[in-house]
């Protein structure tokens, strides 16, 4: 009986420091999780081009490397890998997986979790939005109330919604596989949800996706608010670290 | 590497950089677009107007409306029969099936017989089932009634536009203009006076020169054959009164099972979007007057006859056939998705079809003209947010159906390359990035 940590592939790729965040917020949480060696990805890329065969080889060659390293439980970091597996995974699989499935968010969202935790902000009170990434909200179990829980847990953070939230949320444009052929798709929206923000100071987003988007659009239109993985923010919290600069 | 795949790819790219070109069409209509989408969005949630916000009006409906959209699609055969015959009985109406678009437009111009101008109303339908093309080609005038309509003819503007407000990225300097440089008539540079100008020049031809007029249906009941129309300008009211021959042309998923579900559908269209229908009519008939002792004789002030072309072509064999977009038929036309589409937004007029704008007219053109036509419109912009989903009154998951034109398109070869090798990586490496 194996506990995985997933870390997806974008993640590991572009995000090394962030899934070392990860990994060490779900081990002080949990010491039982595991990273393992090349770990397939979910194939989230490929969901909405591929035929159903092409699809159903993946997500099989997936499960079976998942019963061939006994693994039961999950906690994944990225939205679009928590969307695909809950979704499709059982969908081509049915009974045949058995792998218990967590996005990080659900897993710190738990009181135990939260209370072990135990965070605050040490700075001046700081207000934060957070912005509801598609992958997350229109999981078939969707994760919503989740990250706002755990923001309204921490001390002197103050969580402001986005002027459009929840299933309303504004998607940034790299969704579906569209940020590798047409970026430009995120040029208008991301600007979008940075105007969205109102009062906050500081944007968390729990999609690598959005992240990605978000961040290039930050830079291209020298944007002064920060955009903050969520992981890296509550490791930065756990380490007493400001997690703005 | 796919060589079609790549060429479409580069066709779209080149749509794209038009778009950021400073003077161009597709850039006029995104600037004011991007915007435009926007502030209707917050519409919605503004409680100004009423109790409810659009939103919550729509909440409180959309069970029931659903509802009845999969009862008349679980028994379409019949309401169709049953619509059909109470309209020739009881309402005086003409009604023809049109198996195909091309029938229907064979039928019209067979009701047309010699007129050649025919008045229109938006009727996105008449579009979408290639009658205005077909027209057009057999050199009858067509006179647009709406007024966005009637600036996207005064500017001879050929890009798809929005179908709620197809003129609205002109500005109000270049309209005095084009109607001074057409109409030799120089004007106040102010919507009132635009507005002026056509009730006192256009107004007076449409309420006497009208032999034919042509327009959709937003639903027809089953139970009484009454067509609902809704309309804020009063252009349907004259089109539908001040003409001989009025010609409704629509498809038969517009129907329904009762005149309340009509007039619900009207209502939410109108309150979804905020566009105010500051009329709704119901037409159950040609006029007539039994004024004479007693005996009935059609054709008294309003139109003389009504024809009825209800348009079959995909439908049918949709719901038989269980085809991926067989859920589009629950559509009530209301084309919110767009207001809250991520790719409309950040694609203007070029995330659209010659059927119009957006993911629907993108399978619109699908449905007609192939899979090919559907990645030149575009596909490959939509992101599966499923905002459209989220928003839709009638829960249609757009998102799915665009998802399973991707998959087709896939198959076919035609994605486009970056994309494809991700894929190929996945499903043979297990990583996209190794």
């Amino acid at each position: 009986m194996t506990k995985l940590i997933y870390l997806g592939c974008l993640s590991q790729k572009n995000y090394e420091p962030t899934c070392k965040n990860a990994i060490k917020i779900i081990k002080f949480l949990d010491d039982g999780y595991k990273v393992l060696d090349d770990t397939p990805c979910c194939g989230s890329l490929a969901f909405n081009i591929s035929s159903d065969e092409e699809l159903k080889t993946h997500v099989q060659y997936v499960n079976n490397w998942f019963k061939e390293n006994d693994i039961t439980e999950l906690v994944t970091i990225c939205a679009g890998c928590y969307s695909y597996l809950t979704k499709y995974y059982k969908e081509f699989l049915g009974p045949d997986f058995n792998v218990e499935i967590k996005h990080l968010l659900q897993f710190i969202a738990e009181p135990r979790n939260l209370e072990k935790l135990d965070l605050q902000y040490s700075g001046e009170k700081l207000n934060i939005n957070y912005h509801d990434a598609c992958h997350l909200r229109n999981a078939s179990k969707p994760i919503i109330e989740e990250p706002r829980i755990i923001l309204k847990s921490i001390k002197n953070v103050n969580f402001n919604e986005m002027d459009y939230n929840k299933t309303n949320s504004i998607c940034c444009g790299a969704g579906g596989g569209v940020y590798s052929i047409f970026k430009e798709n995120s040029d208008f929206n991301a600007k979008v949800i940075f105007d969205n923000m109102k009062k906050g100071k500081v944007l968390l987003t729990a999609c690598p996706f959005c992240y990605t988007a978000l961040k290039r659009i930050k830079e291209e239109n020298n944007i002064k608010k920060s955009i903050i993985k969520f992981e890296d923010f509550i490791a930065n919290l756990m380490e007493g670290v400001d997690p703005i600069n | 590497m796919n060589d079609k795949g790549k060429e479409l790819y580069d066709v779209i790219k080149g749509k794209i950089n038009s778009m950021k070109e400073e003077d161009s069409l597709e850039r006029q209509y995104w600037d004011f677009w991007k915007l435009g989408c926007f502030i209707k969005t917050r519409v919605h949630d503004l409680r100004n107007l009423y109790e409810d916000t659009s939103r919550e009006f729509v909440e409180k409906y959309k069970e029931e409306l659903i509802k009845m959209r999969e009862q008349v699609l679980e028994n379409l055969d019949y309401y169709v029969e049953k619509c059909i015959n109470v309209m020739r009985k009881a309402n005086n109406f003409k009604v023809h099936y049109a198996r195909t678009n091309k029938e229907a437009h064979h039928i019209f111009m067979e009701e047309l017989g010699d007129n050649k101008v025919v008045y229109k109303s938006k009727s996105n339908e008449a579009k979408d089932i290639g009658l205005i093309d077909f027209l057009k080609k057999n050199n009858i005038l067509i006179k647009e009634t709406d007024l966005g309509d009637v600036l996207v003819q005064l500017f001879d503007y050929k890009l798809p536009s929005f179908q709620v407000g197809p003129g609205a990225h002109f500005s109000i300097d270049d309209i005095v203009a084009k109607i001074k440089e057409m109409h030799g008539v120089e004007l106040e540079p102010k919507p009132s006076a635009i507005v002026d100008y056509y009730r006192k020049t256009y107004r007076k031809e449409l309420l006497n020169d009208v032999k034919v007029s042509l327009t959709s249906a937003n639903a027809i009941s089953a139970e009484d054959g009454t067509i609902v129309l809704g309309e804020n300008e009063g252009n349907i009211s004259l089109l539908t009164r001040a003409t001989e021959k009025h010609i409704v042309v629509c498809g038969i998923q517009k129907i329904v099972p009762t005149v309340l579900d009509a007039v619900l559908v009207a209502k939410i269209q109108s309150r979804i979007n905020n566009v105010p229908f500051n009329y709704i009519n119901l037409i159950s008939g040609p006029s007539s007057t039994s004024d004479i002792r007693g005996i009935n004789v059609l054709g008294m002030y309003g139109a003389k006859e009504v024809i009825v072309i209800l348009v079959d072509e995909w439908r049918t064999r949709a719901i038989k056939e269980n085809l991926f977009y067989k859920d589009y038929l629950k559509c009530i036309s209301c084309r919110t998705c767009n207001f809250v589409c991520t790719a409309a937004r950040a694609f203007g007029n070029i995330f659209a079809s010659k059927y119009g704008w957006g993911a629907t007219a993108i399978l619109t053109d699908y449905i007609h003209n192939g899979i090919e036509a559907a990645v030149k419109d575009g596909l490959f912009f939509c992101t599966n947010c499923e905002n459209c989903y989220h928003w839709c009154p009638v829960s249609i998951n757009i998102g799915e159906i665009m998802k399973s034109m991707k998959k087709e398109a896939t198959k076919a070869g035609l994605c486009f390359p970056p994309l494809k090798e991700y894929q190929q990586k996945i499903l043979k490496d297990k990583n996209p990035f190794k």
